[in-house]
Parts: C-alpha cells; structure tokens; sequence
C-alpha cells in the first residue's frame, strides 16, 4: 500500500461518513450568502434616519412615504406599467405563433428559427443594448417609450417561447382532430379545444414577459433616450447620483412585486424552466 | 434579434478602416482592461462552477424538500439585478453590515472597506450567477440515475471514486452549459462592476457603456462590442467542441 492510496481511502471514508453533514453545511452557508442581502435591504428600508448605517438606530415607514410621495418616481413605475402593459400581450401572441409554426409545420430554416429565438438568450445583454441602439438610430426612430417597447419584446421572446413550446409540444393534437370529426371548424375547434389545453402555459409565458419587462435594466437604459425613464433605471440613477434610503424602500416594492410573480409562475410551471435573466 | 446584431457586425466606421481595432489593441489602457475582464471572468466561472455544483449535489443527493430550496435559490436570482448590487453596496459599504458584524465579533476594527474593489465585483458576480449555474446542474444531477451510483459502490468504489468516475462525467455536459451561461454575461457585464468595483476595475463593458454615453464614440463602443461578440462564439464553439449543447437547453431536451 503506498501512501497515496491509503490517503485515498482515509478520505473516501471521511467522505463516506461525513458527506451529509458538510452537505447540509454548504446548502445553509450558500442559503445564508443568497438571502443576507435581500433580508438587509429590507430591514433597512425602516431606518428613520438618513443615513444608510448598519443597524437601523430606530423603525419608521418615512422612506415607504417618501418614496409613494415621489413624482419622479410614480411616473418611472406608470411607465414600467405601461410598457408592461403592452410587451406582455404582445410577446405572447408572437411566442404561440412561433411556437405554433415550430409545433405544426415542417418547413425549410425550422433549425434556423429556433436557434434564432434561443440566442439572444446567451448573448450579452450589452451587446444587444448597442445593437438595438445602433438600429433605431440608423432607421432614425426617436428613442423614448416605443423603442423600450420593442427591446423589451425581444428580451422577453425567448422566455416565453420555451415556455410555451412544451406545453405545445405535449399537447395531444388527436383532441383536435376528434373536435373536427364531430363538426367543429378549426376557429372552434381553437378555442374550445386547444386554447383550454394550452392556457396554462400561454399564461405562464405571459407572467415571465411581465417579469422581464419589470426588471429589465441594461437594454433599456441604452434605448430609453433622455426622456423616458422606467422604475430600474430610476433606481439606478438614484444609487448613482444620490441615495438615500428611499432607494431601499423601492427596492423591497421590487422584491414583493418580483416574488408574487415568480410564485405565481412557479405554481403554473417547472421550477426549472425559470432559470435565465440578468 | 439577430438583424440587430449582424448590423452591427456590419456597421463599420463610414469610410471603412481598421484604426479603432488598430487603437484597441495597441492602447495598454484597453489591453488592461481586456485583461482584467478575462480574469474576472474566469474567477467567477470557476467559483460559480464549484459553488454551484456542490449546492445542486447537496441538493438532489442529502435533501428531500427540493422543490422549497430550489425556490429559495432562484427568487433572489428573480429580484432585480441592480436592488441586488445595491444590497451589497450595503452590505460592504463602509460602516455597512460586514462591518458592523466583523466589530461585534472583535475581529476588526474599523471597516475593512471592500467596496469598491477587485473582491467586492467577485462576491457582487457571483452572487448573481450562483442560482443559474445551481439550476444548471440541478437539471442534469437530477437525470442522472441513481442506479448507477449504486452500482459503483457496489463493485467497491468509494464516494470519492464513483464522483469521478460516474457523476461528473455522466454530468459534463450540465457543466459545460453552467461554464457558458456564467462566462458570456460576465464577460458582458458593466452593472456590477460600475457599482461595486473601484477606479482600478475596469471591465470592458463600462468602457462601452462609456463610449455610447458619455463620449459618443459609437464606431469605437461598436468595436468593443465585436470584441465581445467574438469571445461569446469562441466560447460557443469550445463548449461545442467540449460536447456541450447549450442551444437545447431552454428545455427541449428534458
């Protein structure tokens, strides 16, 4: 027996015995890394003073005030709302028809299409900040609300796509044919038959458009222009340039809008699936 | 998408030269920063990959509540990314919570300061890319059949043995899509390291965020971009040819 390979075996016995213990100590160390952050913000948003120290001196609800009372701020939020408002239906109809066209049709570039709508999943979110800025400023479109539209649609598409694909893909399509055989038309035959079928995860692609619309901050800060401004970019302009806690306020209005909509996605959907954003 | 981005690879500055890639690459100030970002990015690969791995292990093999911790490992991976950075302003800032920890323990006094430094981008990194490259391997540990764990202990090897020998390599291809989802945004980013990194870290994202708008140098913020799009298909390519399909991994696969 050399040495190494009786060191191989003590380890492979500490492993053997101890592999549970210093399991459960990385899931509470990483548990702890993970959710420190969020619970401090959160604690600190009741400070009373102006400071941002550690440990609040005492509790008050003055930033929460502070911030519903802040114009700039309730427009930025009005504008994420309504950008919302009109990504999420639209990147819904667009990501059923690819997934759709993927679903049913065989067709020439089939490939293609899909690789396109998974890419910009793995492409910098920079890169497709200054694409886009490049775009609207070659076709001249003035930058402002509708261009924070589109780029949100396309960072939204992806998400929702594979996340309706599957429900599509699973979808027996033989429910459809015995629809027609006893006398529906296609135009019926989706709504009563398919679209009950599908609702679920059509609705779940919804809630992540939502969910990336609100978040997104790179790709709109390089399209949003001078005028417009959405509740993350004025987050970020407020850490930048002065902060007060104010800033922590909204942040825990992030946090709880940002949680009742994964649960609610989660509840619709596999865990899995609602992996990748920035 | 995609028209977006050929433009871009197209759009040279309007008479055609090769002076901005001839300025990127002779300049130390950009070479350093190329540099910079490369290590950053490899550090924060590889503590994300181990961090990761262990977690996603840890979870499938020792726990029964799954559904709950996988939960708790991507809401804070939902929350917004900057309301995160800003957390860990918090938490690092002078007189911040690590501080405040650290005096009440007597470990030290006064702020050890790790904001705004090299460090500080690295936790600010990894503390954003831990639930992805967690949820990867998760995918992937979980397929894996525990059938043949057993065996191998079994024919007699140890845990240690069968890690090596069954699951990391039944799992690489889980590994080389957690590499490549951390690596490509990392190497891309300018939000963590504008706000938790100082004067002295510089990564090439803040550079091209500077030249779109502060200096309107778009033709050079455009180079830097084809840089960076060039590292996104090297890495492609590599964990192509590493047997890695990331393009299936929206879920198709499963």
């Amino acid at each position: 027996m050399s040495f190494a390979s009786s060191l191989l075996r003590r380890v492979e016995i500490f492993a053997q015995r101890h592999a549970q213990t210093v399991g459960y100590g990385v899931i509470t160390l990483l548990m702890i890394y993970l959710w420190v952050p969020i619970l401090t913000i959160a604690l600190m948003s009741f400070t009373s003073g102006s400071a941002m120290s550690f440990p609040p001196t005492s509790l008050s609800l003055k930033w929460y005030e502070a911030f519903l009372t802040n114009p700039k701020a309730l427009t930025a939020v009005w504008t994420t709302l309504r950008v919302g408002a009109i990504v999420t239906p639209l990147t819904v109809v667009i990501a059923t028809m690819l997934s759709w066209a993927i679903d049913r049709y065989a067709f020439r570039g089939k490939n293609v299409l899909q690789l396109l709508v998974t890419l910009p999943l793995i492409i910098p979110l920079i890169v497709i900040g200054i694409a886009l800025t490049m775009f609207f400023g070659i076709l001249n479109v003035d930058s402002g609300f509708w261009t924070i539209v589109a780029g949100h649609t396309l960072r939204a598409l992806p998400f929702a796509t594979l996340i309706i694909l599957p429900t599509l893909l699973t979808f027996d399509n033989r429910l459809e044919e015995a629809s027609m055989d006893l006398g529906a038309n296609e135009f019926e035959t989706f709504l009563q038959v398919t679209l009950p079928n599908i609702y679920q995860g059509i609705f779940a692609g919804a809630l992540m458009a939502f969910t990336i619309s609100f978040n997104e901050f790179v790709v709109t800060y390089f399209v949003k222009g001078t005028l417009s401004t959405t509740f993350p970019t004025w987050i970020w302009s407020m850490i930048r340039h002065r902060v007060t806690p104010e800033v922590n306020a909204a942040s825990v209005v992030f946090l709880l809008v940002a949680t009742a909509l994964i649960l609610l996605a989660v509840s619709l959907t596999h865990v899995e699936r609602i992996t990748m954003q920035e | 998408m995609m028209v977006g981005l050929s433009f871009l690879e197209e759009l040279p500055p309007a008479p055609i030269t090769l002076d901005n890639y001839a300025i990127l690459f002779t300049n130390s100030v950009y070479l350093d920063t190329i540099w910079q970002t490369v290590v950053i990015t490899l550090e924060t690969t590889a503590i994300a990959l181990v961090l990761g791995y262990v977690l996603a292990y840890s979870i499938v093999r020792f726990t029964r509540r799954t559904f709950a911790l996988l939960l708790l490992v991507i809401l804070p991976f939902w929350t917004n990314y900057i309301v995160r950075m800003f957390a860990w302003i918090n938490i690092l800032q002078e007189g911040g919570l690590l501080d405040s920890v650290l005096q009440f323990l007597h470990i030290v006094n006064g702020s050890v300061g790790l904001l705004y430094s090299h460090e500080a981008v690295l936790v600010g990194f990894v503390y954003v890319y831990l639930p992805l490259a967690t949820i990867t391997f998760y995918a992937s540990l979980s397929n894996l059949n525990p059938h043949l764990i057993e065996a191998s202990k079994d024919l007699g090897a140890g845990p240690i043995k069968t890690f090596f020998k069954i699951t990391l390599p039944m799992t690489l291809n889980g590994v080389t899509a957690g590499i490549v989802l951390v690596m490509i945004p990392v190497f891309g980013a300018f939000v963590t390291p504008t706000m938790l990194g100082g004067v002295n870290t510089t990564m090439i994202g803040m550079v091209i965020e500077t030249q779109f708008t502060e200096s309107f140098n778009w033709p050079f913020g455009a180079t830097l971009s084809v840089v960076v799009s060039a590292v996104v298909v090297l890495v492609l390519v590599g964990s192509y040819l590493g047997g890695g399909n990331v393009m299936g991994l929206g879920g198709e696969e499963e």
